[in-house]
Formats: C-alpha cells, sequence, structure tokens
C-alpha cells in the first residue's frame, strides 16, 4: 500500500540475484542427476543434452540406498517424537510454574544447543556400544534430541508464555481436569507452536551427518553416509551421488510446503 | 506451594532425564578423559592439567582457532545483512502472497533443510573445474580458478558456500519480524517525510532486534561448529588450510584416537562457544537493560 | 494552515464491485475543527487515506488551499496524522521523536529542537523530553504523537483516527480538551474521525456524518441534533436517538396515532413521520382532546429539575416506541396523553418542514 513498505528496485534486484545465487547449484545438480557418469566426464555442457534416468533407478532400486533413506527417514521420525513428546510438558512448566532453580535450569538446557556435536564423537560412541544401542536408529534420534530437545523447549515456552494463564484457571473453574483441559484446550491453542517445532526439530535431525556417521556402523547406516561412503570406492559416479543428493532433497521440500503458512507466522509470534 | 514444585519437577523429568543421558554422561566421560591418560581399559594415570597445557602449545591448533575465528566472523558479517535484505526485499502485503510468494519461501528455506553433508556435495559439483557450472564458467572467463589446488580459492569456495546455506535462516527470522509491522507505521513516516534509510533504522530495526539476536546467536554457534560441509568439499585442504576447529578435533580424536588431548581440546571448545554467545549476548541485552534502567532513573529524578 | 476541500470524490478498491466513497462534497475551512462521524465500515478510514495520500481518487479531486492534490504524494502533502494506537520511533526520544519530522524537512538542529522543545512545554510533557519513547506510559505515549502530528507549523491540516481508542477513559476528556485548547491556539486545522458521537459533538466545530460511504449532512453540532435532514441523522445523533412517529397527511391535515395534530401543506400520503427529542414532548395525565394517548412503559429517575424530580419515560404511541422526558409523576401501565409542540416532519426519511411550537 504505502511507497516505503514497498520494496525498492534495488532491493528486488538484491532479492532476484539471490534466488539465482540458490537455484544455480540446485540446477546444476539436477542436470548432473539427469546424465550418466561419462556423458558428464566426457564433456562439459551448459545445459543437459541427453537425458536418463538411470542414476535416479539406481538410487532407487539398489537396497542400499533405499536401506540408507528409510533408516535416515526413521530416526528423523523417532527423533522428533521424541522431542515433542518431552518438550511439550516441560515448556508448560516453564511458561506457568516458578520453582526453585528453574532460570538455572532452562540455561543449562538451552547451553546444550551449543556443545559442538565434533565434542562428542568419542563418548557417544562408548556410551551407546556400552547399553547396546549402537547402529540403531534410536541411537541417532537420541543423539540428536542434545540439539532439538533445547530447541522445542525454548520455542515452545516462547508460545505458551503468551497464552494467557486465566484460561487455565477458567478451565478449571468450569470443572475441567487437567488432563481434559491440557489435551482438549490448551495444545489446540498451541498448534503452530507444535507446528514450527516440528520443522525444527525435522531440520535438524534431517541434515546433521557427524554424529550419525558415527553412531552407525551398517545396520542403520542413514542415506547422507551412503553417500560419503559410494564416493571412495572406486573413483566418483558423479551423476549417481547427483541424482542421490536430488532424492535427500525431496523430504525438505514436502516438510517446508507444508509448514509454509504457520513457518512465518510461527516465527513471529515464538521466541524464534 | 510444595504442591506445586513437586508437579513443576515432574514435567521438566522427562527432558532432564533425557538431556542428561544425551548431553551429562557423554560430557563427563570427556572431562574425565581430559584429566586422564588411558593406556589401555585397566591402565589409567590422572595427568591433572597436562592434556590442556599441551593442546594449548599445539600450533596446529592454534593455526585451526584462528582460521575458525577469522570464518565466523567473515560469514555473518555477510550473512546477518544479506539475510535483512532479503527480507526487505520480500513482498509483504497479503496480496501480494500468491502463488509465488510461497515458492520463494520454499526456496529460502530450502538450503536449511539440506543435509551438510550434501550441501558440500552440491557445493563439490558446482564449483569443480572439470565438470562445475561455477568452476567451468569462471575458467572459461580466462580466470584460473581451482578450489582444491589454491588456498584462496578453497577459502572463497567455503565463504560462498556458507552464504548459500545460511543466510535463508536470517532472512526468514527477518521476515517475520518485518511483518509484525502493522502499516501505520510506514505511513507516519511518509507523511514525517522518512527516508527510506530512515524507516529501517528507526521503525525497521528496533523492531527485528529479537529475532535478531537469536539469528545471529544460532549462527555464531553454527558456524563455530561447522564440520560436514568443509569436509565434503575442501577435506580441510589443501593441506590444512581450510582445516576449521571442528576438524582438527575429528582428526584428532577418531584419526590418531589422542583420546585425552581430543578430550582437553573438547571442553575448551565447548567452553570458548559458551563465552562467545555470553559475551555477545550481554554486550546486547545488558547495554540495553543499562540504558532503560538509566532512563527510568532519569525519569524519577524529574518526578 | 489551509483550506481543505472535496469536489464530488469518489473512490473504488481496485477489483471491487462498488464504490467505497460515492460523490462526497466537503468544505473545511482553514483553521476549523471538522468532525468526521460514522459507524464502522462507512468509509471513514479510506476517507482518511485519501485525505492523506495513501490512497488515489477513483474520481473528483482533494483540494488544500484550491489546489489539487490528489496525486500529490502523501510526504509532500504537508499532511500530519494520529492513529488509533500510537505510532512513535520506539527508539528515540521522546524530543527527537518531536524533531523528527522538522529533520528530515530540513530543519537545522538547534531550530527543531527548540519547536519540539515548545511542543513538549505546551503538552506537559517537557520532563519526559530525554525519555526513550518505548518507556512511556500509553496515555504518554499518544500525547506524543499528538506532538509529533502538530510540530510542524507549516502544515495543512492534521488527521486524527480514533485518536482516544487506546486511551483510558478516566485521561480521554483531559486528551480531549488539550487537544481542543491546542487546536485553538495555534489555528491548526483538524480532521477528527471517530465513531463515537460524543467525542464528535465536544471536539468540532463541524461535524460530518457518513453512511454508506456517503456524507448525509454536514453542520454544527445543534444543527445535527436539532435539524436533522435524515430520519438516520436524527435516529443516530443524541442519545436516545430521536422519536420518529409515523403520520399520515391527508387534506392539508396532519393525523398521528388517529388524532388530529395540526396543518400541513405537503400532499396527501402516509409515508411521513414526525420526528422530536425527549425534551420537545409534553406529558400529561389529565384528559386532552387534543393530546396523543399513549401508555407508560417504564420510568427511570434521572435527577431533580427544578426541585422537582425529572424522569425518563418509555412509553408506547400506537404502534411506536418513544422517548421522554418528564416532570410528571407516572407508574407503568398508567394511561397519559402526550403532546408534541415542537417536530420535524419526515418525507421517505427526507426531512420536509419544521414547526416549532
Amino acid at each position: 500500500m504505502n511507497s516505503l513498505s514497498k520494496p525498492s528496485a534495488v532491493a528486488r534486484l538484491t532479492l532476484w540475484a539471490y534466488c539465482l545465487y540458490l537455484i544455480l547449484p540446485l540446477y546444476w545438480l539436477l542436470t548432473m542427476a539427469l546424465r550418466s557418469n561419462q556423458d558428464i566426464l566426457g564433456s562439459f555442457t551448459w545445459w543437459p543434452t541427453s537425458f536418463t534416468l538411470v542414476n535416479f533407478a539406481e538410487v532407487f532400486t539398489n537396497p542400499v540406498w533405499r536401506d540408507g533413506l528409510i533408516n535416515s527417514l526413521t530416526y528423523v521420525v523417532l527423533n522428533t517424537g521424541i522431542s515433542i513428546l518431552v518438550a511439550v510438558p516441560a515448556a508448560y512448566v516453564f511458561s506457568r510454574f516458578r520453582f526453585l532453580g528453574d532460570k538455572q535450569l532452562f540455561f543449562w538446557l538451552l547451553t546444550n544447543r551449543m556443545a559442538p556435536p565434533a565434542v562428542f564423537l568419542l563418548p557417544f560412541f562408548q556410551l551407546y556400544s556400552a547399553v547396546g544401542l549402537f547402529d540403531t536408529p534410536l541411537a541417532v534420534a537420541l543423539a540428536h534430541c542434545l540439539f532439538t530437545v533445547p530447541l522445542a523447549v525454548w520455542i515452545l515456552e516462547g508460545f505458551m508464555a503468551s497464552v494467557p494463564k486465566e484460561i487455565d484457571e477458567m478451565a478449571a473453574l468450569d470443572g475441567h481436569s487437567f488432563g481434559v483441559f491440557f489435551f482438549r484446550i490448551f495444545l489446540p491453542l498451541n498448534r503452530a507452536a507444535i507446528g514450527v517445532t516440528l520443522f525444527f526439530c525435522f531440520m535438524f535431525s534431517w541434515v546433521e551427518l557427524l554424529l550419525a556417521r558415527t553412531l552407525t556402523a551398517s545396520a542403520a547406516k542413514p542415506i547422507a553416509v551412503v553417500m560419503t561412503r559410494t564416493i571412495s570406492a572406486s573413483g566418483v559416479d558423479w551423476g549417481l551421488l547427483a541424482a542421490a543428493g536430488v532424492v535427500t532433497l525431496i523430504p525438505g521440500i514436502v516438510v517446508v510446503w507444508f509448514v509454509r503458512k504457520h513457518l512465518v507466522r510461527g516465527f513471529a509470534m515464538g521466541r524464534v | 506451594m510444595q504442591a506445586n514444585q513437586n508437579r513443576a519437577w515432574l514435567g521438566v523429568l522427562p527432558v532432564v532425564l533425557i538431556v542428561a543421558f544425551s548431553g551429562v554422561i557423554p560430557l563427563m566421560t570427556v572431562v574425565n578423559f581430559s584429566v586422564q591418560d588411558v593406556l589401555d581399559v585397566n591402565t589409567r594415570f590422572f595427568v591433572g592439567f597436562d592434556w590442556y597445557r599441551e593442546i594449548l602449545r599445539d600450533q596446529r591448533l592454534l593455526d585451526a582457532l584462528g582460521r575458525q575465528l577469522l570464518f565466523s566472523a567473515t560469514v555473518l558479517a555477510i550473512e546477518i545483512p544479506l539475510g535483512i535484505a532479503v527480507a526487505r526485499a520480500m513482498p509483504r502485503e497479503p496480496k501480494g502472497r500468491g502463488w509465488g510468494a510461497a515458492a520463494l519461501l520454499v526456496l529460502l528455506a530450502l538450503p536449511l533443510l539440506v543435509p551438510w553433508n550434501v550441501v558440500g556435495t552440491i557445493w563439490q559439483v558446482y564449483a569443480r573445474p572439470d565438470i562445475g557450472l561455477l568452476g567451468h564458467g569462471i575458467n572459461a572467463l580466462g580466470i584460473h580458478y581451482n578450489f582444491s589446488q589454491v588456498s584462496s580459492h578453497a577459502w572463497i569456495t567455503l565463504i560462498l558456500m556458507d552464504v548459500w546455506h545460511w543466510p535463508s535462516l536470517i532472512a526468514l527470522l527477518a521476515f517475520s519480524g518485518l511483518t509484525s509491522i502493522p502499516n501505520q507505521h510506514y505511513q507516519a513516516a511518509e507523511l514525517d517525510g522518512a527516508s527510506r534509510w530512515q524507516v529501517f533504522r528507526f521503525v525497521e530495526m528496533p523492531r527485528l532486534r529479537s529475532v535478531l539476536i537469536i539469528g545471529v546467536l544460532l549462527r555464531l554457534m553454527d558456524s563455530l561448529m561447522i564440520y560436514t560441509e568443509p569436509f565434503v568439499l575442501t577435506g580441510g585442504g589443501p593441506g590444512t588450510s581450510t582445516t576449521l576447529l571442528s576438524q582438527y578435533l575429528a582428526t584428532m580424536a577418531v584419526g590418531q584416537f589422542d583420546v585425552g588431548p581430543a578430550a582437553a581440546f573438547s571442553v575448551l571448545y565447548f567452553l570458548l562457544i559458551l563465552l562467545l554467545c555470553w559475551l555477545f549476548y550481554t554486550a546486547v541485552v545488558k547495554r540495553d537493560l543499562e540504558q532503560d534502567f538509566a532512563r527510568q532513573g532519569e525519569r524519577a529524578a524529574h518526578e | 494552515m489551509a483550506k481543505v476541500a472535496l469536489e464530488n470524490l469518489g473512490f473504488r478498491y481496485p477489483g471491487a464491485s462498488s464504490d467505497t466513497l460515492v460523490d462526497l462534497s466537503l468544505s473545511i475551512t482553514d483553521g476549523a475543527a471538522h468532525a468526521l462521524l460514522g459507524g464502522s465500515g462507512t468509509g471513514k478510514t479510506t476517507l482518511l487515506n485519501l485525505f492523506s495520500g495513501l490512497l488515489t481518487p477513483t474520481s473528483g479531486a482533494v483540494l488544500f488551499d484550491g489546489v489539487d492534490v490528489s496525486r500529490v504524494r502523501g510526504r509532500e502533502r504537508q499532511v500530519a496524522q494520529v492513529f488509533q494506537f500510537p505510532v512513535l520511533y520506539e527508539g528515540l526520544s521522546v524530543l527527537e521523536n518531536l524533531a523528527f519530522p522538522l529533520r528530515t524537512r530540513g530543519w537545522k538542529p538547534d531550530a527543531a529542537r527548540q519547536r519540539a522543545r515548545q511542543v513538549a512545554k505546551r503538552l506537559d510533557i517537557e520532563a519526559l523530553a530525554s525519555s526513550q519513547a518505548s518507556s512511556l506510559s500509553l496515555f504518554e505515549k499518544q500525547l506524543l504523537a499528538i506532538g509529533k502530528a502538530l510540530v510542524r507549523p507549516d502544515l495543512a491540516l492534521v488527521l486524527l483516527d480514533e485518536p482516544l481508542t487506546a486511551v483510558e477513559p478516566r485521561v480521554k476528556w483531559q486528551l480531549r480538551t488539550l487537544l481542543r485548547e491546542v487546536q485553538k491556539e495555534e489555528g491548526t486545522t483538524m480532521l477528527y474521525v471517530t465513531h463515537d458521537q460524543t467525542e464528535a459533538l465536544t471536539f468540532a466545530d463541524q461535524v460530518s456524518l457518513m453512511q454508506n460511504g456517503r456524507l448525509i449532512q454536514t453542520g454544527t453540532p445543534a444543527e445535527l441534533h436539532d435539524l436533522p435532514d435524515h430520519e438516520y441523522v436524527g435516529h443516530f445523533i443524541g442519545s436516545p436517538g430521536m422519536n420518529l412517529v409515523p403520520v399520515e397527511v391527508r387534506d392539508n391535515r396532519l393525523i398521528c396515532a388517529g388524532v388530529d395534530v395540526g396543518d400541513c401543506e405537503q400532499a396527501n400520503g402516509t409515508n411521513y413521520r414526525i420526528g422530536f427529542r425527549d425534551s420537545w414532548a409534553t406529558l400529561s395525565v389529565q384528559e386532552d382532546p387534543t393530546g396523543l394517548p399513549a401508555s407508560v412503559q417504564s420510568v427511570r429517575l434521572l435527577g431533580t429539575q427544578l426541585g422537582e424530580p425529572q424522569g425518563h419515560c418509555r412509553l408506547r404511541l400506537g404502534s411506536t416506541e418513544i422517548h421522554l422526558l418528564t416532570t410528571t409523576q407516572v407508574e407503568p401501565g398508567q394511561a397519559v396523553q402526550v403532546a408534541i409542540p415542537r417536530y420535524l416532519l419526515f418525507q421517505d426519511g427526507k426531512r420536509v418542514a419544521t414547526y416549532a411550537g
């Protein structure tokens, strides 16, 4: 409406240039995925001249790739589920009660988000081997909780704190039990918050590789690790690598498409 | 009140347990390693702060630290302003949020959802001089470019990759901050004759402060932890020219199996990130609080 | 300051199927306080945005001192606006906020600061001069927003969009009085938009009433109250609204509820109603052949008038309900006679005649 809230020509140009900068590597990945390895190494072309779906066929039919994809999705879903399950009651408590050590506890939770994954390489290997979880999706899911749980508590607490306490009291006056209030009234009010939290848990668990690689050997190997191990086998099959890369983009696109409406609103309302 | 406290602790217990399991126990193990010399499973010596002294004299570690700080400072200096600029250029009105705007949002969020090793792969495929669009393109212009042989080229590629990967986070945060500014503020600024710059400085920035603090904190800690993307793209090379802290730590811990020094390094590394985040936070937030107090005091004095 | 006018102004939002504003003409004298009154959705805010330059008219023109400014950008129009909620530069101090519109117009820092101090002093917020705007109370913030709108001496028009909405009821009158005083002192041309008739009628020299995107009457508060052009105006203004009773004109006589009320020069028909304020009619309990028969529905004691208790009476007259102020003591259910010495005659909603005694 107003000329001042409308982006200037320079700003628009920046945006277009930036979008192009984002798209070009993706475009290149896609063209690589659609060419055979001989074709890629044989001659350089700016756009693909011959198409082949061989690479994608390999990724989807070879059980190593397929299992990798399933493993990845398994620990991501496990992690997201665990994170939400433990973070929701904690965030509710932080947003509603003052108790001994609450601030310190909250701060301590956040410091876990600041721990570099590389620090945990060695102890994680030992710990999960000791409890017999090594090389299972659950091990990766639990390890990722180190980053996703503090973040989930942080985001949810921000949203829940903005829901007036009077709602709790009114529900109690109306004679609702705590369970009914919490699941029928309170949680639906925080739908957007849970959506945003899901997004962030998914995002950080899906993109992480270092811990996922350390905690798996063969049975639970995630797709991202399958990629790194194929490179060193016998030269690099660029076409196949690119096709696998394209496949790993798909879950991200699907998730962001579903939460796109909540994303901006959720960011604006909550802490993050 | 006592009952409340008990119930409160019950609510946070699962979180405490899970973070203790995945965070505290491993961290204690690391601390334990850092003060011991482990010869085999049954033979350990308490060595005090010897490992700490040793790694602080490790020139390769200090070099990696220098590179790490330079890298984090560079990418933050580029990504924060770029993210804000992108957010300001996005269509904000509801009617502008049609199909195109949704696609734009998805495109922006996409780099954030690419597995980190795939980010490395994408840029490797894109920047290689033989098969990459970027690498081949630059060489076709007559400029010699090879990121796997020339250190400065490796650095530039690393920065370009991070600038591809992360400004979206800042942009999305800033955009959500901008959409929460009521239109009246722009209208008032228009009638006041404010310039675009003044609108940015006096209307938008104050409203973006809290989201930007979060954005900068996240970027600060994540850039300090970066491992996978440079590992895939350059492997830390050529030589050690792009070896950052995490990678040096991984080499030490897994490659050479120097458990003691690696553990001591880990502890210091964690403390460094905590310290930098704390410094940033107090520098920004505390200064504001002090200003608020000063103003309140001034007001009280007037009354 | 300037004389502000609208000439056959029309506006339709792009893509809309009907006009939001239809053929508005209005003239506001230089230095006058003018109020724009109307319910929600009547087009007040759209009209305000046409004055401030946020929107451009589809037809007609906005004139400042006779010059068509319809296509001039907001920043060049010499207009300031106060919004429902305080719109300030939260990070700047009170003084910096006040000086802001002057500094952007090339005022020297010293001159701007001096003028800002002058305004701060007038609004009695001088003590807060160096406080950050975000640290003020809601009332102080709105006061500052008003100050920021008044700071430029070369303004053509100051627009106020329901400026007291966010302010506590307790201090509303205080802010309104202050605003009116400053308006008179500085000779500011002001357009005050509100849905609250008390605010409009107590603040402005002239009030325009809007309905469905049209200006239906402009006049002094007294004119709108006593001489509404339309039944709608009579009904909207005043609390309670004007009583409206259906009447018939038959052979130059006015017949109301079967009783001959008086002469009338209008053509025969039943599409007439008479309108009268609750204080214009009288009530008696005695038999009166010229009075209109009515029955008391409820009585509410208001206070005393010249030592006699005065009540507000709700009556049923024929098939309509009317309100009267009376000192006669009556009870619910009682049959009474109503005499209406002063009334207006409306034909199809429009005023066609006035009778006073």
